[in-house]
């Protein structure tokens, strides 16, 4: 196993916390917007086969700066800051959800700056009929439904056991970084909700090899939205983990190595 | 001390079996036109009549798309009672600015009000609560800027000559030239509504406009509240005026205390019960992390978590008795706060037509002159320790 450290790097909208761990070819990864990253058993497995680097979205962990971005398209700008302060020029990014989504922008803004691209149940799009459910007026516990296909997942037990906490007992302690995890959503992606209008019709000039993964019990992002991705940009396929739902990161890490293993190898 | 008879405008008839919030999700398949019709009419005649009864003032205020107040437009209220009326100042607390895109709509209708009623308009403004944010879906992450931006807006309208120009972050207007402008100069007095927010006090010291505590908290959490607002008018260098605040509560009286009880309480229990679930949601982004820590001292009294009598009474919920104990309750309480508002809710969830005049005549009648008497307009409030 390869140790995964933090380090904080400095940018124009402040500190960011960025995790990195391994060698080999560098691999970017973007999280969804639960942030995970904090001992994820996937960083230590990519990191066996990369030169891992995670950036932390500001708003998250300890990344500063988030009054000044206003929108994806500010997140997409950062993110191309922090590429550059790090010298990578054309890693392959993986991103997760609302990570998947400013890997999209990214690539579709910069096609030169993705080696690989792989979107684990990425947001991004809206699809009339097939609408991402609300993540921003629902419970923990409902939210865990969602996330998790396996009920009994440490995570999905601690949001289950939240939401049936007495009020008068909740601290500030307990709910500050959820909120501002949240209110850093907020910002991408209120309104539109978690979507840019236009993502849809620049996808064609994504140029980088392409992977879609997604998990096949993912509630939150119905399966429309993966196969929208891979029928918009050339030449992406489609991969579906089972037994996996929206934080397929945390549920199936070992399965999802092996995918970016031999997809960005 | 200045009093006010503020109606919420609630829809007394949703149906018995639904249990779900009052806000954001509400079926509006429950709304019947033919209850609308009765109660906008009805609501308006009450708060008409406190004129009659010797009020200072009524207080209308603005929610979209729930059970709990159906007034999306306290504007459209607002002009009906200043026609209607000829002496009671009318406070629109407030319009929730974010919603208005361009605000120079709020400066606009304002200062309508101000003209028709002669000047009589007391002006203010909210950020918008919570549900709102999700029944106008706009960027709660956005709020307080846009609140701070908006009120600019207006301000630059009312004071200063146009045509002119405000390019910000988030309103790009070329041509600021609003007719018509406010009859009181330089513009009406303005009130700000607050659920324990640092930023908002902090805001309302700053511009010397007045502090309204949002209702339906332990009464120890007003006592923090406008404590903390004094103090920020410390930090800007003066000594708050009473006027500069107003304590918002649910006043019953009747002519016993067991009398007051049995009247009210089953009407008390519809409004917590039916139509204040839902109204706590906080989206994210909304405040700051400072003012969420603030906020969540309160939030284990919100009225929300009660469940009998004796907790309503304890905590002073809603001021509920006979002329004598409600006296004696408000006497206590305003000494205490040092409001130099009172802002009664005399109209509440399910309280039908005839108890609502009763309580408001007895009221005027009975309690409101003693307070009078006990503060007179322009003194100091406060014992002087709790100063």
């Amino acid at each position: 196993m390869t140790a995964v450290s933090a380090e904080l790097l400095p940018t124009r909208v402040g500190k960011v916390q960025v995790r990195r761990g391994g060698t080999g070819s560098p691999l970017v990864y973007l999280h969804s917007a639960m942030g995970e990253g904090e001992g994820l058993a996937l960083f230590d497995a990519l990191a066996g086969s990369f030169a891992l680097v995670a950036p932390v979205f500001p708003g998250f962990g300890e990344s500063e700066g988030i009054e000044q971005i206003d929108d994806m398209e500010d997140a997409t700008f950062h993110l191309l800051d922090v590429l550059d302060t790090l010298g990578l020029d054309a890693p392959a990014v993986v991103g997760t959800s609302l990570g998947g989504w400013m890997a999209a922008e990214l690539a579709t803004r910069y096609p030169d700056r993705v080696g690989r691209l792989v979107l684990v149940n990425p947001a991004g799009l809206y699809i009339q009929g097939a609408e991402i459910k609300d993540i921003f007026g629902r419970g923990p516990d409902e939210m865990a439904e969602d996330l998790f296909a396996d009920q009994s997942q440490p995570m999905a037990v601690m949001m289950k056991a939240f939401a049936q906490m007495d009020q008068a007992d909740v601290t500030f302690e307990m709910v500050a970084p959820q909120y501002q995890m949240l209110a850093a959503v907020a910002r991408l992606g209120w309104d539109p909700y978690l979507h840019d209008p236009k993502l849809r019709k620049r996808l064609h000039r994504v140029t980088a090899p392409t992977l879609v993964v997604r998990g096949a019990q993912d509630t939150l992002i119905p399966a429309a939205h993966a196969e929208t991705y891979v029928s918009e940009i050339p030449g992406a396929r489609l991969e579906t983990v089972e037994g996996a739902a929206h934080l397929l990161p945390i549920e199936k890490p070992a399965e999802l190595a092996a995918l970016v293993g031999s997809f960005c190898a | 001390m200045r009093f006010f008879s503020f109606h919420l405008m609630p829809y007394p008839a949703l149906p018995q079996d639904y249990d779900g919030p009052a806000w954001v999700t509400c079926p509006n398949a429950f709304f019947d036109p033919a209850v609308g019709t009765q109660v906008y009419n009805r609501y308006i005649d009450e708060l008409v009549a406190a004129e009659d009864l010797g009020f200072d003032g009524v207080c209308v205020n603005e929610h979209h798309q729930n059970a709990y107040g159906i007034m999306p437009s306290p504007n459209l209220i607002a002009s009906i009672l200043a026609r209607l009326t000829s002496r009671v100042r009318i406070a629109v607390v407030g319009n929730a600015l974010p919603l208005y895109d361009p605000p120079t709509r709020v400066a606009e209708e304002f200062a309508m009000i101000d003209n028709i009623s002669g000047g009589r308009l007391i002006a203010g403004f909210v950020v918008g609560g919570g549900p709102e944010y999700y029944s106008f879906s706009i960027n709660p992450a956005h709020a307080r800027e846009r609140f701070q931006e908006a009120h600019d807006v207006i301000m630059k309208a009312w004071t200063e000559d146009g045509p002119s120009e405000f390019i910000g972050r988030h309103y790009r207007l070329r041509f600021v030239n609003t007719w018509p402008k406010p009859v009181q100069k330089p513009h009406p007095e303005v009130w700000i509504p607050g659920a324990g927010s640092l930023e908002t006090m902090e805001f309302v010291a700053r511009h010397h406009y007045a502090y309204m505590g949002i209702p339906y908290f332990h009464i120890d959490v007003f006592d923090r509240q406008f404590r903390l607002f004094r103090e920020a008018c410390e930090k800007e260098g003066y000594t708050y005026d009473p006027a500069q605040a107003g304590w918002l509560t649910p006043i019953y009286v009747a002519e016993t205390d067991e009398q007051a009880r049995r009247e009210f309480e089953e009407h008390w229990w519809y409004f917590v019960k039916r139509l204040l679930p839902g109204i706590d949601i906080q989206p994210p982004g909304y405040t700051t992390l400072r003012s969420i820590e603030n906020i969540m001292k309160g939030r284990g009294t919100f009225a929300l978590n009660l469940d009998t009598w004796e907790q309503t009474v304890e905590g002073q919920y809603a001021i509920v008795g006979s002329p004598e104990t409600v006296y004696e309750q408000l006497e206590a309480n305003l000494t205490r706060l040092g409001t130099g508002n009172l802002l009664g809710l005399f109209q509440l969830g399910t309280l039908p037509a005839d108890a609502t005049r009763r309580n408001l005549e007895l009221f005027a009648r009975e309690v409101m002159p003693r307070l009078r008497q006990r503060f007179p307009e322009g003194q100091p409030m406060l014992a002087r320790s709790a100063a």
